[in-house]
């Protein structure tokens, strides 16, 4: 590249002072954007406020359930549960809920539906880093419930219910090894 | 011609793939997600992410490894004198060649790279995306022989190559300074990463090895179904996939089987389609978007094009609810492998030379 003329020379040096005005802005030397600051601090101030609201939420309105549970009434659980999901249809919660205690009563088919269903619609289930992660219930019901489904399919091989049991299944372990998704 | 052991060319693409193989299941033993210690279109996704460009507040981080790729094969281009800035063969069919290699891989849930390290690691789930790569590969080379072909890159004027060169410095300078528009995922896959300046370096490491080797997965199986065993590419891509192995069997990663892998669907036709997809593209524009990276840092203003167009595809994807998940591929994921199609068809149709 070959710097000819004044109109080069001007454009080299236009250059050098924008990047230099460029490197004390990032820098931070220069005035600080609180505006910009602020905004990135609220939206992870709302994101974080999203978060437990929904903890909240969840206790507030599921801790009938748990108390139920933890007393061992569980079909009275179901039913309060069942009673839930007139008021909050499609929460991840009620199926999470149900899996856990249809997995107390042995019921290992539909546990794991419900536990990949509830998974399905809210993946922190799975993840240990998030506050409602619920992996030690959902890894034994994969390591109890699957081989019982596996071998109950043996013996019924064209039990459809069963084969989709069993994907659901397959589903939660694959979510338990984890992955980039 | 037959392969010589004392061709020093063959001896650093065994080290690219070697390299490639062990770093890329090392990274996932370091803090990257299981099996996608090295995925070129999930971090593309991350990528997006960070910058804004999907809210899916689980596939948000600055991946390290890309800046890696780009930055190493610019370096080690401008070291070996071989960094030349050229293009204008079709770029916008390249650009949006490279959101649709972005759809095929998100269908399948990874790149070619990612295919074999899914592989190497006991997935055999990953067999269908295995045969759809190949069968890609294979109607390109088809379309090749038959005159179909984006065009010759010319030199540039102007040292365009150099531009997305800097639109990783500029990503790197992000990296380290973290300004406050940047988004980064606490929880999800793209919370999990291996420290910082060990995927930079890794990536450099494996940027300048690629540069130089000129390795790229889809070459490898192209070369492989074009010249048998005498292509270094073959034998690099050997080394890949016995670095990877071992790597993972002595690390306690591999896990034989069908059901429950990590990153896995079991909806193969779609596996088969997306990865046909993307060998398919991968062979029209001249390589898989790990290679796209690597030209890109050596001047290529097509494949930086690309890598644009996979940017943009990486924020799609998530956005438009494309990307597969362990659950399975959606409808959008499905519709968006068959226009990719139509495009890929379309193209052939368009830029061929029939005079061949």
């Amino acid at each position: 590249m070959m710097l000819r003329d004044r109109f080069d020379q001007l454009l080299i040096v236009a250059l050098v002072g924008v990047l230099i005005f460029t490197a004390v802005l990032m820098s931070g030397a220069g005035p600080r954007d609180d505006n910009q600051d602020a905004q990135a601090a609220n939206r992870r101030f709302e994101r974080e406020m999203l978060h437990q609201a929904r903890v909240a939420f969840i206790e507030r309105h599921y801790s009938p359930v748990i108390t139920l549970r933890d007393n061992g009434s569980l079909p009275d659980a179901l039913l309060k549960l069942e009673e839930l999901s007139r008021t909050l249809p499609g929460e991840a919660h009620n199926d999470l809920l149900s899996g856990d205690i249809l997995l107390r009563m042995g019921q290992f088919d539909r546990a794991v539906s419900k536990l990949a269903k509830a998974v399905r619609s809210n993946a922190d289930y799975v993840d240990s880093a998030s506050p409602l992660s619920e992996r030690p219930l959902i890894e034994s019901a994969v390591l109890e419930g699957l081989p019982l489904i596996r071998d109950r399919l043996r013996v019924l091989p064209d039990n459809l219910t069963l084969a989709k049991v069993l994907k659901d299944g397959y589903y939660l372990q694959s979510r338990l090894a984890g992955g980039c998704e | 011609m037959s392969l010589s052991l004392r061709d020093r060319h063959l001896w650093v693409v065994l080290a690219a793939g070697a390299g490639l193989g062990v770093l890329g299941a090392l990274l996932s033993v370091w803090g990257n997600p299981q099996n996608s210690g090295i995925c070129v279109s999930c971090f593309i996704e991350n990528t997006s992410g960070a910058l804004g460009l999907h809210d899916n507040e689980r596939m948000q981080y600055l991946r390290p490894e890309l800046i890696g790729f780009v930055l190493g094969s610019i370096l080690c281009a401008s070291l070996f004198r071989e960094f030349r800035s050229r293009g204008g063969s079709a770029p916008l069919a390249r650009l949006v060649s490279g959101v649709f290699l972005i759809v095929g891989s998100a269908v399948f849930i990874g790149c070619p790279i990612k295919l074999f390290l899914r592989l190497m690691a006991g997935d055999i789930s990953s067999l269908a995306g295995l045969f759809g790569l190949i069968a890609g590969v294979w109607i390109g080379l088809q379309g090749l022989a038959r005159g179909v072909d984006l065009g010759r890159a010319e030199n540039e004027r102007g040292a365009t190559g150099l531009l997305v060169p800097a639109g990783f410095i500029l990503l790197l300078i992000f990296l380290l300074a973290r300004p406050s528009f940047l988004l980064f995922s606490d929880r999800g896959s793209a919370a999990q990463h291996a420290p910082l300046f060990m995927s930079l370096a890794v990536g450099l490491l494996l940027g300048v090895l690629a540069q130089r080797s000129r390795f790229c997965v889809t070459g490898s199986v192209r070369d492989g179904l074009l010249m048998g065993t005498r292509s270094p590419l073959l034998w690099g891509f050997f080394a890949f996939l016995i670095g990877a192995f071992v790597t993972n069997i002595v690390m306690g990663r591999f896990t034989f089987g069908l059901y429950g892998q990590p990153g896995a669907h079991l909806e193969y036709l779609w596996s088969f389609l997306g990865m046909l997809l993307v060998g398919w593209l991968s062979v029209l524009i001249g390589g898989c978007p790990f290679r796209q990276l690597i030209k890109a840092g050596e001047g290529d203003a097509d494949a930086g094009l690309a890598v644009v167009g996979m940017l943009l595809g990486g924020g799609l994807v998530q956005s438009w609810g494309v990307a597969a998940t362990a659950a399975g591929v959606a409808t959008s994921g499905k519709i968006s492998v068959l226009v990719g199609l139509a495009f890929v068809l379309l193209i052939s149709l368009l830029f061929r030379d029939r005079t061949v």
